[in-house]
């Protein structure tokens, strides 16, 4: 199972996933291009506060990735 | 010759907002070689150990050479030296007489407060723990209406900053308090703790903080927890550099925010600099 984390309002929401599911993962793509889209920048999360990566295209083997809203300065 | 004015001013100013109340005296000024790709640095150096610096240029000090003429690195050191003296005892001067003039209105504002409390007692109320709209109207024969009035909105002012302030000192992070639903807040500090080393997730529950190192200089930077004007850039001595001030949009919970900091500085630092206000 892989998670998509999309930081919201209410914390984060959360989709899961299965990469073996041809369907469940062209809804996955579809949400990360249209939240890229956006302007989130989508960040494929590392294994014990490790940075991780940054990532422009769909990869349904990340097991979470993370959106980030659009940065701005205060 | 502005310039260099101009340079030490900046550097003075940093000794003066640090060291609100304990100024320190200012002991020595060193300049610093090329060294590589770096530029020559000009130190400034006090007695309380604190020190500063800001990259020069040669072009800059043409004018104070020649001014000073000073055409060797010990006697432009001594004129910069003197030339800091005149400046900091000007800037030191201005300091205290701005602390005085804060510690006046303050005084002014507690005088004028207290005297209201004690005609408020005079009367057997207790003016200040009462909301406003159940003040009952001055009796007859007092001082005049608008005078009231005006006494009136001002207390109600006057506590409306002593909350604002003891809320913001409550959260501990200045101009920023939490938002969304208690469970949104646990949500997000869940969330930032999961993605935390445990380096960072033992000293953001010991302090309120961690530090990160920028993905593309290595400079550290210390998120605070908050939402705005959390971030600090520290020196390799672990002293504030500078803050910096950039958060995602959307109104997110603390933990969100400072999760997408963390990342955002981790993997592409440039970026986010570019956005963020610098204070």
């Amino acid at each position: 199972m892989a998670t998509q984390i999309v930081m919201d309002r209410t914390g984060d929401t959360r989709h899961e996933f299965d990469v073996a599911d041809s369907n469940a993962v062209a809804l996955a793509e579809e949400r990360f291009r249209q939240l890229t889209g956006k302007g989130f920048r989508a960040v494929a999360l590392g294994r014990d506060g490790k940075p991780g990566n940054l990532i422009n295209k769909f990869d349904p083997n990340v097991e979470q990735t993370l959106f980030i809203p659009q940065l701005q300065g205060g | 010759m502005e310039q260099v004015r101009g340079i030490l001013r900046d550097l003075l100013r940093r000794a003066l907002s640090e060291h609100a109340r304990n100024v320190p005296a200012l002991a020595d000024i060193t300049i610093e070689p090329a060294a590589g790709r770096l530029e020559p640095r000009l130190w400034v150096h006090f007695t309380n150990g604190y020190r500063a610096w800001a990259p020069v240029r040669a072009q800059d000090f043409y004018a104070f050479c020649e001014r000073y003429l000073a055409w060797d690195l010990p006697s432009l050191r001594h004129a910069l030296l003197q030339e800091s003296h005149e400046i900091y005892a000007r800037m030191c001067a201005e300091h205290w007489a701005e602390l005085a003039r804060v510690r006046e209105r303050r005084g002014m504002a507690a005088a004028l407060l207290d005297r209201f409390r004690r005609r408020a007692d005079g009367r057997g109320r207790v003016f200040a723990r009462r909301p406003s709209a159940e003040l009952d109207p001055p009796p007859l024969g007092d001082a005049p209406p608008r005078r009231q009035e005006t006494q009136r909105r001002l207390l109600e002012w006057w506590t409306q900053q002593r909350h604002e302030y003891a809320r913001n000192a409550f959260y501990g992070q200045g101009l920023t308090a939490e938002v969304g639903s208690k469970r949104a807040q646990e949500r997000g500090i869940q969330l930032l703790k999961e993605h935390l080393a445990p380096v960072q997730r033992q000293q953001y529950e010991k302090h309120g903080y961690f530090d990160v190192v920028g993905g593309k200089t290595g400079k550290r930077y210390r998120i605070r927890h908050g939402r705005q004007m959390n971030i600090e850039q520290l020196d390799r001595n672990g002293r504030r550099v500078c803050g910096w001030c950039f958060y995602p949009q959307g109104n997110l919970v603390a933990g969100d925010v400072m999760l997408a900091q963390k990342l955002a500085i981790e993997l592409f630092e440039a970026d986010a600099l570019r956005i963020a206000n610098r204070f």
